[in-house]
């Protein structure tokens, strides 16, 4: 029970935050803790969470995609393209998850064959690949829908929206992919090690590239889930969510600096943003100034356990200067 | 790998240095190609007016590149830059719209915001250990969530701002903008600091091999956060001026804006590595990105082009020092070897 305890603390911790906000969120509004309206409102941070999915084994091997939002747009504003032109929902989407995929695998290539640094080579295709969405959209973007591209967003399953269902199969997904198969195993490894990784033979170059091939495929999917909510597309579409993206991945406790991380922490860390900023929302407070929030989450998740660090080490020191014992340790 | 440029600076410009000099001299033949280029297919492009504007828009992005290769020396980022001239542009002259008293005040209280922000931002990266990037992409939307929750929606209009601040926006001197002139003093100024001061020597010692900037008792904390403090500073000097020339400020002013400065900072030869490179070349590669938006905009080429054409020019550019730097690294492992012989 201990053990359990111990090696779920992270998450247990993330459930606990989330009960607190879900508190919080109450007491604003008598209409927030409802099933109805809760599953409702998670429908909006889908789009999110199958983002956070895409970046988690990016971020486990060690590296990073800030270009994932606009990766996104180039797969929304395809998607409202191909569906205007009357193409079957399904070719749509294979043609708009490949392209996405490519634009990944662009960044990972890169990045794993080049030995570029992943940070300046997403700050460039960010521009790029948003230059790339307008491009398709045009100036005045994509309305106009087809029925069948917006079921997923307008449908449900008893009171559960499609969407939602959609993000837990993709969590389903990335949790056996991570804990099951030679691809997570071998993230894990080189985000631990790369160098180790390459004396034990693994595949780096190419488990990097399919990584990011996968991250560009999943903004891709939330491309389409965007266009099912949204019924339009523009080329700025999620401009700047990948600050919310990022946040929900290092929040659920994968390392920036790589190695660690579990799926099961990204979903609830991607949960317990949505909360919070759905609060936020009951209580009025204007978009701009959520952003002061969630950035404060994303410093605070991964400076605390420095702060933690310090603050043992300060207590540590100052005792042993007050024992005498310890200094004749020393 | 970034052991290369510190050897670099160790042995001079021979060897691998000359790659250095010919990546400097190869962004000085891309702008006089891209002049060339608009010149020829618009020569509306080689106005003076036009030119002047170029200049304009060049001396903002320079002084802002300026303090940004403060903390790319360091092998670091800064993406909050945008934010802290919005932060500083819009509290300031809210001041001063409430107290005209302040007067030239202004200016230091500007320093001073930018002095705290830019400490955040370097304490977060040296004592929190958290990755620049990451770091300042939270201060980023911290300072500029602040912003918006201090402005409540309300904008400065221009009369709330003090008549000199206007004044020096539109005044020339020898024909040029007072910007421009200011930013040449500044790009200047900080040049010299860089090549001159102990403190310039050992932002390029630190950002060239923090390792063994270590071992010599350079302390990596007080480098990082002082980098940080300069560029903080001088963003909010150049939100004041961007403030002041704007007008009617809003809490989104210069929103959006780190793409372009690290953009004229990468294009100008600093490498993102660290150590290596000038704050010339960073203003350098400033006036090379306002010919290309000037230019684009003259051939009458949509805005996403410019994305499109800037997100490409990074790349391009981290690629092009990646090979340099490949070049420096056999030179002068070819050296040392020819050295133990």
């Amino acid at each position: 029970m201990r053990r359990a305890i111990r090696a779920y603390a992270p998450e247990l911790l993330l459930v606990a935050l989330i009960v607190l906000a879900a508190m919080w969120s109450s007491t604003l509004s008598p209409y927030f803790l409802n099933a109805v309206n809760l599953l409702n409102s998670a429908q909006f941070f889908v789009i999110f969470a199958l983002m956070a999915f895409g970046l988690f084994p990016v971020v486990v091997q060690g590296e990073i995609d800030i270009s994932l939002a606009s990766t996104l747009a180039v797969g929304a504003v395809l998607m409202a393209k191909m569906s205007v032109a009357g193409i079957p929902l399904l070719v749509g989407l294979a043609i708009t998850l490949a392209a996405t995929a490519v634009l990944g695998a662009v960044n990972g290539v890169l990045v794993a064959h080049f030995g570029l640094p992943s940070l300046a080579v997403t700050l460039g295709t960010l521009g790029a690949y948003r230059g790339i969405a307008y491009l398709i959209a045009g100036d005045a973007g994509v309305t106009g829908i087809t029925p069948d591209y917006l079921l997923l967003g307008s449908s449900w399953v008893g009171i559960v929206p499609s969407s939602v269902i959609l993000a837990l199969v993709v969590a389903a997904g990335f949790w056996v992919l991570m804990g099951r198969t030679a691809f997570g195993r071998y993230s894990y490894a080189i985000g631990a090690s790369p160098g180790a990784a390459r004396m034990a033979a693994l595949p780096v170059r190419r488990i990097r590239v399919s990584a990011y091939a996968l991250a560009g495929a999943m903004a891709g999917l939330a491309g389409l889930v965007w266009v099912s909510q949204y019924q339009s597309a523009r080329g700025d579409n999620a401009d700047g969510a990948i600050l919310f993206v990022l946040t929900a991945v290092v929040l659920g406790g994968v390392s920036i600096k790589g190695g660690t991380g579990k799926t099961e922490g990204v979903l609830l860390a991607t949960i317990l943003l949505g909360t919070i900023q759905t609060g936020m929302q009951l209580a009025n407070v204007p978009g701009t100034s959520q952003r002061l929030v969630v950035g404060a989450l994303l410093i605070a998740s991964i400076g605390a356990p420095r702060v933690v660090h310090l603050a043992r080490h300060a207590w540590t020191t100052s005792r042993r200067r007050l024992s005498p014992t310890a200094v004749a340790q020393d | 790998m970034s052991a290369a440029s510190g050897v670099v600076a160790r042995f001079g410009l021979a060897g691998g240095g000359a790659a250095l000099r010919v990546r400097f001299i190869g962004v000085i033949v891309f702008q006089l190609l891209l002049m060339a280029v608009f010149t020829l297919a618009r020569p509306r492009f080689a106005s003076w007016d036009n030119l002047q504007s170029v200049l304009f828009t060049a001396a903002i992005l320079a002084m802002a590149a300026a303090g940004q290769t403060l903390v790319v020396l360091t092998g670091n980022l800064d993406l909050s830059v945008g934010s802290i001239m919005g932060a500083t542009a819009y509290v300031v002259f809210d001041l001063t719209g409430t107290m005209p008293a302040l007067g030239p005040w202004v200016v230091l209280i500007a320093v001073l915001i930018g002095l705290v922000l830019g400490a955040v931002n370097g304490f977060l990266v040296t004592t929190l250990q958290i990755p620049s990037i990451v770091a300042t992409l939270g201060t980023l939307s911290v300072y500029r969530g602040f912003v918006s929750f201090y402005a409540n929606a309300k904008e400065v209009t221009v009369g709330e701002l003090p008549p000199w601040t206007r004044s020096l926006a539109a005044a020339r001197v020898l024909g040029l903008s007072s910007y421009v002139w200011i930013a040449v003093v500044l790009v200047i100024a900080v040049g010299v600091m860089l090549r001159g001061m102990p403190w310039g020597r050992e932002l390029y010692a630190y950002g060239s091999n923090p390792r063994a900037a270590y071992y010599y008792g350079l302390s990596s904390t007080r480098i990082v956060v002082t980098g940080y403090i300069g560029a903080g500073i001088i963003a909010a000097v150049v939100g004041l001026l961007l403030g002041a020339q704007v007008g009617n400020i809003n809490s989104l002013l210069a929103s959006g804006i780190e793409m372009q400065v690290l953009a004229a900072v990468v294009i100008g030869g600093v490498s993102i590595w660290g150590g290596s490179g000038s704050v010339y070349g960073a203003a350098l590669g400033a006036v090379v990105l306002a010919t290309i938006n000037n230019g684009l905009v003259l051939l009458g080429v949509q805005e996403y082009y410019r994305l499109l054409f800037q997100g490409l020019a990074i790349v391009a550019a981290v690629a092009v020092d990646a090979l340099v730097q490949r070049r420096v690294l056999r030179a002068t492992r070819r050296r040392s070897v020819g050295v133990a012989a």
